[in-house]
């Protein structure tokens, strides 16, 4: 390379000859400081509740004349059982498919006439049906969402259609590693199972599992109805009114989900146990890549709750706010130090990154990146010298302000649209979290601390899994050389059956 | 303006009669500012002090087009060189003045544009104009960066052609259709012409394109009109406008003469696929919002033609779409599809052209064609809703139309499409002499070795 050094060094200096020669470098030398900061302000939030139950959530804001609508029900794939898997999923989308009065082609027509996105969307614990429209078109658009809410047909020719997309969907997305990488690691890593379904589970779905999903879960007791845009309070109940005062309530009594004590940190100090406890490889031959992650399922919920009056009161779990500036530290964002490290330092990859799903009482953690066939253990190895450091090392005050800045300013940025607000809320309101927690989440980022960091690491990363989806042939040899004391359990992507125990087709 | 002259009062009588055919919605014309510096750098702004943030974008006139020969790739890899040091700056400075501080950046190369855009809290504005005034002219090429950064574009190049089963099918559009126009390399290039580039290749490459002349500046947000204009001139005014000729591409794509047909296969491929492009007029061309309806009425949701037709009746696809690439030279106008299980590419390709052959024959409905007016309406509303939105909305209308002012009357053009003109623009280009069929599926066991 003296070569290539000797190149750069002549080109540089012809360069800035050139510059001086044509009169430029006139630059200013010294950055500007930046002002005084002004405040982000969190809309205003009200609230109210129709007499069967239901919550209506507005946000007014005139800014453009749209107007974005989220029906949140607080039952996702956590309500299904792994060999339902799927079943919230096509439960939503089969919404829109057809009512008692309307076919699944005049829901799309009179929607998309009316300039309208209907989209359904399945969570681990709530389904979201959400629709954007113009704001003098809000009715007639509403009227459609409540008929598919209250009156979906379910008929066994959409449920047919469905499912044979479904399967289709799920055999084009088997084929990436980066789907794959999920796919297991829900069932190996994290002990549910995928939200989507799997060929299987879809296969043995039927009419009446659906129906009485619907009929069990689709209740206004257990639902919140949030319009954010341009639209008054008083607009949107008398339209909530108007179409869903029939809504009839279940059970009286509040859907009960499996909420208990309050987790906090200060747990057992876990850092002396091994941070990975086994390495799983999905080989897909002829893969344009690997997949390298890290999964581990945490015991650290979203939110900590107690009765109240009978009612359950929820407040973010301690240890939310720490694991969020976390994983902002670790994997969330450009510079975060997963990307430093294996994209900008050594160009392994065009991104790397690390995030939490997060459920009432435990979360999902996992790292994610891709890389070339080649690189795949060398990658391993320095997503786990980063596990490693975050409990290890020193987080400095200058490394860490900046993350919980991208943590806030992201939020503020959510916010300025009207379906990112909804999200945000609907998101709120799924975790029994009360509206104003909006007002507290900046303040919250803000005061967390570089120990608490370390601790929650300490606590939690450790007996994680390894899971590499790729072209096992080429990555092999380095695999066994950097991880020399560890099993390498290998599964052929076409022997995968997920919904069996040992992963793999009956043969 | 609180005389209003009557024929104001008229114009204004006017535009709400043309929207009033669609809706009481009106989309509200964006008060954009304008001005040229004396060394040929546009500057458009657009305050709006709603929010405390504001977008930033320049964008430079250098896209994947203008790859230097042997070089398919370069101006998108140059783009990543771009965050690296510079005279004042160390490499990744944009990332602390922008992710550090509660903003993002990011950066993007098209085949006739690149863009570099940032949105931060608005007390961040002067500084990010010293930034980009500062890579704008004395950014530092090294050759450690250059050969890192060129493995994450190779990485980008297998996450987002190899590892992606139709990955390669996106690149055969360009690369088969084309003949002529340098279009045809794409704009992420190849593995092959990405190792052969050298810093020599980028500093040469930053000198003829990267100058005030061939930039626009595009801000819109939370600042003050008078403070910015002082601020634009203090950062951009003094860069030298270099004397040398900005090099344009010439080549022009020539007319296609005779269907061309192409059976391509890659190593996993879960569903056949098929392709069938044509040549489109350039972007300013008047057929232009005929097309973008006919785009809604053939693949706009699930009440479109193509999904009823292939995805709902004949079962034949999983995703069937039209879609109007429309470039600044000719484009490409193209049906996509990937069969469901039980389809084939001669089977999509066969419902492709039936489709074709219907919108020909007789004119869209009035209620489709207002369908398609109210999608689009809606969705430049949704654009609309914040800075870096608004911004985006403007940097597009600048790059194809040549005119920032363009986003204040493009809804119109719009609404005034009437079912005639479809059936004209459909007929006109949709010849099958101006096409190329391209079929996609999976290689024999040999063949992917």
């Amino acid at each position: 390379m003296k070569n290539g050094k000797w190149k750069m060094e002549n080109t540089l200096k012809l360069f800035l000859m050139l510059c001086v020669l044509s009169g430029g470098v006139f630059a200013q030398t010294t950055e500007p400081k930046p002002s005084a900061p002004k405040t982000v302000k969190i809309p205003a939030v009200k609230e109210t509740k129709l007499k069967n139950g239901l919550t209506i959530v507005v946000v007014e804001r005139k800014n453009v004349p749209l107007v974005t609508v989220q029906m949140l029900i607080k039952a996702g794939a956590q309500g299904e059982s792994k060999k339902q898997a799927g079943l919230a999923n096509i439960t939503a989308s089969l919404l829109s498919k057809g009512t008692k009065t309307r076919s699944a082609t005049q829901i799309a027509e009179e929607m998309e006439f009316l300039g309208a996105d209907l989209t359904s969307a399945v969570n681990w614990n709530s389904s979201v049906v959400s629709v954007n429209v113009m704001s003098d078109k809000i009715e007639k658009a509403f009227g459609v969402i409540a008929d598919t809410i209250l009156n979906p047909a379910f008929s066994q020719s959409e449920i047919d259609l469905y499912k044979s997309q479904s399967l289709d969907g799920l055999k084009y997305n088997l084929t990436q590693p980066g789907f794959l990488t999920n796919y297991v690691a829900s069932v190996f890593s994290y002990k549910e199972h995928p939200a989507n379904g799997t060929p299987e589970s879809i296969e043995s779905l039927v009419r009446a599992d659906i129906v009485k999903f619907h009929g069990d879960k689709f209740l206004p007791e257990n639902s919140v109805l949030v319009f954010v845009g341009d639209i008054t309070l008083k607009s949107a109940t008398d339209l909530a009114d108007k179409y869903l005062a029939g809504w009839e309530s279940g059970k009286k009594n509040e859907i009960a989900r499996r909420i208990g004590v309050l987790t906090r940190i200060g747990g057992t100090d876990n850092s002396q146990i091994p941070i990975v406890n086994r390495i799983l490889v999905v080989d897909l031959p002829n893969s344009g890549q690997a997949s390298v992650s890290f999964a581990k399922h945490l015991t650290n919920g979203r939110v900590a709750c107690s009765p109240v009056n009978r009612i359950l009161s929820c407040q973010p779990n301690a240890s939310y706010f720490p694991a969020l500036a976390l994983n902002s530290l670790l994997g969330g964002g450009y510079s975060s130090r997963l990307n430093q490290e294996i994209r900008i330092k050594r160009g392994l990859t065009y991104g790397a990154g690390s995030s939490f799903s997060w459920r009432d009482q435990n979360s999902n953690f996992g790292t994610r990146t891709q890389t070339k066939n080649e690189s795949a253990a060398e990658v391993a190895e320095l997503v786990v010298a980063e596990l490693k450091k975050l409990s290890e090392g020193d987080i400095p005050e200058a490394e860490l302000n900046p993350r919980r800045l991208v943590l806030t300013g992201g939020f503020g940025r959510n916010l300025e649209t009207n379906q990112g607000l909804a999200a945000a809320l609907a998101d709120l309101y799924s975790f029994r979290l009360p509206a104003d927690t909006l007002n507290t989440f900046m303040t919250s980022v803000m005061a967390v601390n570089d120990k608490q960091i370390k601790q929650f690491a300490a606590e939690n990363f450790n007996s994680g899994d390894i899971i590499i989806v790729g072209d096992y042939s080429v990555f092999k040899d380095d695999l066994a050389k950097r991880f020399p004391n560890m099993d390498i359990e290998v599964i052929k992507a076409d022997e995968l059956d997920i919904t069996k125990e040992n992963l793999r087709k009956a043969n | 303006m609180r005389n209003f002259s009557k024929i104001t009062l008229l114009l204004i009588f006017a535009f709400c009669l043309s929207l009033s055919a669609i809706g009481q919605v009106k989309v509200t014309p964006m008060n954009i500012k304008q001005r040229t510096l004396g060394n040929g750098m546009k500057i458009v702004s657009l305050q709006d002090n709603s929010s405390p943030t504001v977008a930033i974008h320049v964008w430079y006139d250098v896209g994947g087009k203008n790859d230097p020969a042997g070089r398919s790739g370069f101006a998108h890899m140059f783009e990543h060189m771009m965050f690296k040091s510079t005279l004042n700056m160390p490499g990744e400075k944009l990332d602390r003045l922008t992710e550090d501080v509660g903003g993002f950046n990011n950066a993007s190369t098209a085949e006739d544009w690149t863009n570099y855009y940032e949105v931060v809290p608005s007390n961040h504005l002067e500084v990010l104009l010293w930034a980009e005034a500062d890579r704008m002219q004395n950014l530092n090429v090294d050759e450690a960066n250059f050969a890192s950064e060129r493995l994450v574009v190779q990485e980008e190049y297998r996450q987002g052609v190899l590892a992606q089963p139709y990955g390669r099918l996106f690149q055969y559009l360009d690369s088969l259709s084309f003949q002529k126009h340098p279009y045809k390399r794409g704009v992420i290039g190849n593995l092959e012409e990405l190792a052969a580039a050298t810093t020599k290749d980028a500093n040469e490459f930053y000198k003829t394109f990267y100058r005030p002349d061939n930039a626009v500046l595009i801000v819109v947000g939370d600042f003050d009109q008078k403070q910015f204009d002082a601020w634009t001139d203090k950062y951009f005014a003094a860069i030298k406008k270099p004397d040398s000729k900005i090099p344009r591409v010439t080549e022009i794509e020539p007319d296609w003469t005779a269907e061309r047909r192409y059976m391509q296969t890659a190593p996993i491929v879960p569903f056949p696929a098929a392709a069938i492009t044509y040549l489109a007029p350039p972007s300013k061309s008047a057929d232009i919002p005929a097309l973008r309806l006919a785009e809604l009425i053939l693949s706009g949701g699930e009440s479109s033609r193509l999904y009823r037709e292939m995805v709902r009746n004949q079962k034949i696809a999983q995703d069937a779409s039209f879609n109007a690439d429309i470039r600044v030279d000719k484009g490409l106008l193209y049906f996509f599809g990937i069969a469901s299980e039980s389809g084939t590419s001669e089977q999509l390709e066969k419902a492709f052209l039936a489709e074709l052959k219907k919108i020909q024959d007789a004119p869209v409905s009035a209620q489709e064609l207002e369908k398609a007016k109210n999608q689009l309406i809606t969705q430049a509303l949704r654009q609309r809703e914040n800075n870096d939105g608004k911004a985006i909305v403007i940097e597009r209308a600048i790059a194809y139309q040549g005119d920032p002012l363009a986003v204040n009357s493009d809804i119109q053009k719009l609404q005034a499409v009437t079912p005639a003109d479809i059936q004209r623009v459909m007929k006109q280009y949709f010849t099958a002499k101006n096409r190329v069929v391209i079929y996609y599926n999976q290689a024999k066991e040999e063949e992917s070795k």
